[in-house]
């Protein structure tokens, strides 16, 4: 069975920079992989070998500029993707849609997965690291017309069909959904593993190839909801440690200071 | 202008309204809203003022509420149509935008006015950023939950009941989650666990603590899902639940985005960690270096002698 894979190249939340007046830099935030597309690409691979053939097939867009900084970045989250056990890597790599919003990402993803042949399947991770929408995998899905379901915790295929758990805060719910069918995955669905260094030397050989729109023949394309701007949250919290040469007087004045808060009576 | 509000249960149903109504005022336009629920056996409508008509919809899927969003929206021509901040939420408000080719905006998190711009921003990269959005219609929008108060007055809505078309997804299980009897969402005062702890059996420290401030026991990430020693219910994070009691206690968590961001509403964090370097002790606002294993026992026992327990 042939199957994509969709992966981000998302700003990295553990490397946030920021000016000396406190700025978000954009720019200056390093890429990497969301953290869901590794299961995403783990369960995909799992498919792949189960049904016995076809290939894994990771596609991707760049969404943080600028594309000429970027694209050794966005060809490093793909490599990673290829050492976890895609076949191949695609992505989009062009200043135009840079940052774009989820439609305009959700067509050109859509332009180039059709471009590289027919899937059964198409996997994602239940959202990105760093915008959080979660709605790709639903608006990819209405413009390649498959099926669609989110926050899938297992995946089983059925003759014809595929039975999705969906892990929603309450209950699971099990839905039967046609083929081909665009999933989200969530974090639960499986453990990726680390990749091998053989896997990651591996993955030096695999095809990677990246497009700009008129590549794919897309000569324009509206962005209806670009963000205005990004702003950094600034924590108010009193970052108080509290200090003692005894345990017993830390904790006194831990009790004390939530008593003063009004957060405990005693 | 006209907004439209969907959800399964009554109190999304709240939410998206006071979102609309908070719009409204910021705009300083009137709004009309309808209201599109589910039905269920307990369901009780009559809360539901503020609305001109509630649509109650049976049972169905993500796919079938959508179509019949859809159908209401070229009937009703809602300028803002909004849904709740969960996964079926999210799902079907953005099956609805997508088919109306429309923008969404996942997780409104606050509404402002700039320069006579009105502007929806959202909490991204792990809580760490709001992105701001020029508001613009039509939009579709997921409200995240308990955010916007609404003003439940007027008159009783008018009711229409649909069944839902026939589609393809077909919910074939629904199997209830195992519940450890627990809402730490509801709870005043959370105790949150993490790595630090090196036992299943020693989180009984942490239960300890809780049951001495009447307050309740969370978790991180990798004790719910990974090591499983409580239960998800438990588990505090932007997939798990967001708490915003007096009181969040967290002992040997290092506070990863995911984490911290769902306890961002909370009013006084203390961090209880060894390594002073833990990126929760940025959240925090007191903490604690300290071996666990240490602290907290003079803790419990210095509490019981004030709380004379």
């Amino acid at each position: 069975m042939d199957i994509g894979v969709l992966v981000k190249a998302s700003l990295d939340v553990n490397m946030i920079r920021v000016d000396s007046e406190g700025r978000i830099l954009l720019d200056a935030i390093p890429l990497a992989i969301s953290e869901y597309d590794r299961n995403a690409i783990t369960e995909a691979v799992r498919i792949r070998d189960e049904t016995g053939g076809g290939k894994v097939v990771a596609f991707s867009v760049l969404t943080w500029g600028p594309a000429s900084k970027r694209a050794k970045e966005i060809e490093n989250v793909m490599r990673e993707a290829l050492a976890l056990g895609a076949d191949e890597a695609h992505a989009i790599v062009d200043d135009s849609i840079i940052p774009g919003d989820t439609i305009s990402t959700a067509k050109v993803l859509a332009k180039l997965i059709c471009k590289m042949g027919k899937f059964d399947l198409v996997l994602s991770g239940e959202a990105s690291q760093d915008m959080m929408s979660s709605q790709l995998p639903v608006r990819l899905a209405r413009e390649l017309n498959y099926s669609v379901a989110t926050f899938a915790r297992k995946i089983e295929l059925l003759d014809g069909k595929i039975r999705v758990t969906r892990d929603l805060e309450d209950y699971l719910q099990v839905v039967n959904i046609s083929l081909p069918a665009v999933i989200s995955v969530t974090g639960e669905i499986n453990r990726p593993k680390l990749p091998t260094l053989l896997q990651i030397r591996r993955a030096f050989r695999k095809p990677y190839n990246s497009y700009t729109l008129s590549q794919l023949g897309v000569e324009s394309i509206e962005i209806k909801l670009p963000y205005k701007e990004i702003n950094l949250v600034t924590i108010s919290r009193k970052n108080v440690i509290l200090e003692g040469d005894k345990l017993e007087d830390i904790a006194d004045q831990l009790i004390e200071r939530l008593i003063e808060e009004g957060v405990i009576k005693v | 202008m006209k907004g439209m509000v969907f959800g399964e249960k009554v109190n999304y149903l709240e939410d998206g309204l006071g979102f609309l109504q908070a719009l409204s005022e910021n705009l300083g336009t009137e709004i009309e809203v309808v209201g599109a629920v589910v039905k269920s056996d307990d369901i009780d409508l009559s809360v539901l003022k503020g609305f001109t008509k509630l649509y109650v919809l049976n049972e169905g899927s993500t796919e079938s509420y959508a179509k019949v969003l859809i159908d209401l929206y070229s009937r009703d021509k809602p300028d803002v149509i909004v849904g709740p901040q969960v996964k079926n939420g999210v799902e079907v408000m953005a099956r609805v935008a997508s088919e109306l080719s429309i923008p969404m905006i996942t997780e409104v998190y606050q509404l402002s006015k700039v320069n006579g711009d009105t502007l929806i921003s959202r909490q991204i990269m792990g809580g760490r950023a709001l992105a701001l959005y020029q508001f613009k219609s039509p939009i579709v929008a997921t409200i995240a939950l308990k955010r916007f108060k609404p003003r439940l007055e007027g008159a009783q809505p008018v009711i229409e009941e649909i069944n839902v078309p026939k589609v393809e997804m077909e919910v074939v299980e629904v199997q209830p989650k195992e519940k450890g009897a627990v809402d730490i969402e509801a709870a005043e005062i959370v105790v949150g666990v993490g790595r630090g702890f090196r036992s299943k059996e020693d989180l009984k420290l942490a239960f300890e603590l809780a049951e001495l401030l009447n307050g309740e026991v969370g978790c991180s990430r990798p004790i719910a899902a990974d090591l499983q020693w409580l239960s998800e219910d438990r588990w505090i994070g932007i997939s798990g639940k967001k708490i915003k009691g007096k009181l969040y206690l967290s002992i040997g968590i290092s506070g990863a985005p995911q984490h911290i961001m769902a306890a961002s509403d909370v009013k006084v964090i203390v961090a209880i960690n060894k390594d002073k370097n833990a990126p929760i002790f940025t959240y925090a606002d007191y903490g604690v270096v300290a071996d666990l294993y240490q602290f907290v026992p003079v803790l419990i026992e210095r509490l019981k002698a004030k709380l004379k327990k």
